[in-house]
């Protein structure tokens, strides 16, 4: 089939399949199928119009723009997820190289890894006596784990043939590392940074529900208020973004691509 | 670093430039953390023992063996890349402590970083052995080499868009441009088909000539070692593999491919070659 016409068909079912799920959930919403009052898709569109004409708006901490609230999560997320980066990549390369940092931080890794980051809002809470420092610390706790597993694995399974020829010509273990090691692992970083990522999305909708602002905190909001509309209003948000971001990762994996 | 060594060599003209004493190598258990099992003594898997083997300056000499005997063992210690139970290596009359721009090695694979272009490729290895010299330098340097084996064109780029014979081409370059007094090949050509092969047997022959270079290469190709060396070096089969014999190919150079073969020596030395692969072959066969 021509390349062009079956994107187009590809574009044109989607769109199908939109206008069928709004019509569906219009109906089901307007003939109470669910439940009573349960919001239709018009009006959640509506909604969601309204709210993007004008994302920017400020009326005290229970009254913000969906966009204000939007770049508050991102700042955190982008805060947090930034120097858990920091420190997961340093730390997987040395527990990749190292046989003593792996035995001695293995352990912790592992016992910590399967913790849900929210249990460590109210430690977080007790020691910074700040909602932002916590949620930033949240996060942080959240993407570390992805990023340095990663890139310790990846250290681990380089190809040897690359050091061999980094040793043979007789390399510094500081030439061996910026110029071979880590060009080598890029991919297994970019991968444990997407994950990382998305993780950190996720947990930043929960923990602002108890942290006060940000899209999460919306969330929480609208409940109180009842607004299911403004909730699906929000869900829609949250999702593109995470989209746009997971995207991003996909394009840099690409890039960093060095397969046959 | 280049400059003191073919000094000494100069200077000192009856010693080799490579020597083995008594070499050994055997490679150890790792020991876990937890392991209950292996309490106390450490058993190794002796690879290779007791070799000993002198190689002029600028002879081309072959190793070949069985599969499994040892030979990229031995060829990894004279790289310096690991370092051997016992015994020495002195290359020009000095004990070598470990891996050197004085060697250039070839990888049986290549070995390529597949994030660098061709050029970049070796860009990296002439930045490392001589940080000193300017990016231009470095340029028209690893352009010279390209140019050698005649991949100019390909420069920029990927491994992963050349052929297998044009990444072996562009390891070739890679060695070469660190000017090297010794080249240790581990079976350079056994993944290419055999046009190509003949081709680069070709042009690493040339190149030879034209570099004064010492080559060591390991082969499994009787016809290769034939073909190429001043001296083919038979190892037995391991474990404990030792050198069994060593020798002399006095054939006329150049060589033709085709008139070679009819050749007596050659054919008796061919006959020799094969006789003891076989009994070797049949040995690890027997043991396994
Ligand atoms: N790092 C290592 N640890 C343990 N044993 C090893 C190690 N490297 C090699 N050996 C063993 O030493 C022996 C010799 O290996 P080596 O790779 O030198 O053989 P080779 O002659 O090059 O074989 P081939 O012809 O298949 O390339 C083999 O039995 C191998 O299993
Ligand atoms: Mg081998």
């Amino acid at each position: 089939m021509n390349k062009a016409i079956s994107t187009r068909l590809t574009f044109a079912v989607a769109i199908l399949s939109l206008l069928i799920f709004i019509i569906l959930w219009q109906v089901i919403a307007q003939q109470g199928l669910l439940v009573k009052n349960f919001p239709g898709s018009f009006k959640t569109i509506g909604s969601l119009i309204w709210w993007v004409s004008d994302p920017f708006f400020d009326n005290g901490p229970n009254d913000l723009g969906i966009g204000t609230n939007l770049l508050i999560s991102l700042r955190r997320v982008l805060i947090g997820y930034s120097l858990a980066v920091l420190v997961a990549i340093p730390l997987g390369v040395l527990m990749g190289m190292s046989k003593l940092a792996q035995s001695s931080l293995n352990p912790y890794v592992q016992l910590l890894k399967p913790v849900s980051p929210l249990a460590w809002l109210p430690v977080g809470l007790f020691v910074f006596r700040n909602s932002e420092i916590t949620g930033i610390f949240v996060i942080f706790i959240t993407s570390i784990w992805p990023t340095l597993i990663n890139t310790a694995f990846g250290v681990a399974s380089i190809n040897p043939d690359y050091l061999r020829v980094s040793k043979s010509l007789g390399a510094s273990k500081s030439t061996t590392i910026r110029r071979v090691i880590l060009p080598a692992i890029m991919p297994n970083i970019l991968a444990g940074m997407r994950i990382s990522m998305g993780t950190a999305w996720l947990v930043i909708v929960a923990a602002e529900m108890l942290l006060g602002t940000g899209i999460g905190y919306f969330i929480w909001n609208e409940w109180n208020n009842l607004s299911l509309e403004n909730i699906f209003v929000a869900i829609i948000i949250i999702g593109f973004t995470g989209f746009i971001l997971d995207q991003f990762f996909g394009f840099l994996q690409d890039k960093f691509d060095y397969s046959i | 670093m280049n400059k003191k060594s073919s000094k000494i060599s100069t200077s000192n003209e009856n010693y080799s430039h490579l020597e083995l004493i008594n070499l050994g190598k055997i490679f150890f258990k790792e020991k876990k953390f937890i392991d209950f099992r292996s309490k106390g003594n450490r058993s190794g898997f002796e690879a290779i023992k007791d070799i000993n083997l002198k190689i002029e300056k600028n002879t081309f000499v072959s190793i070949i063996g069985p599969s499994g005997c040892g030979k990229s063992t031995l060829l990894n210690l004279i790289a310096g890349l690991q370092a051997p139970t016992s015994g020495k290596i002195i290359i020009d009359g000095q004990a070598i402590k470990g891996p050197g721009p004085d060697r250039g090695v070839i990888f049986q694979n290549y070995a390529l970083m597949p994030w660098l272009t061709t050029i970049q490729n070796i860009e990296f290895a002439l930045n490392t052995v001589f940080p000193a010299k300017t990016k231009a330098d470095v340029k028209e340097r690893a352009r010279k080499y390209l140019r050698m084996v005649g991949l100019e064109k390909a420069s920029n780029k990927f491994p992963k868009e050349l052929s297998g014979g044009m990444k072996q081409r562009v390891a070739i370059a890679r060695a070469l441009s660190i000017n090297p007094n010794m080249l240790l090949m581990d079976e350079p050509f056994g993944a290419l088909d055999a046009l190509t092969r003949s081709y680069l047997q070709d042009e690493l022959l040339s190149i030879w000539r034209k570099n004064k270079v010492t080559v060591v290469l390991i082969t499994h190709s009787i016809e290769e070692a034939l073909l190429l060396s001043d001296k083919i070096v038979l190892m037995s089969s391991g474990p404990s593999a030792i050198i069994s014999e060593e020798i002399s190919v006095d054939l006329e150079r150049p060589r033709d491919r085709e008139k070679i073969e009819q050749d007596p020596t050659y054919l008796k030395i061919k006959m020799r070659l094969e006789k003891h692969l076989l009994r070797e072959t049949r040995a690890v066969e027997e043991v396994t």
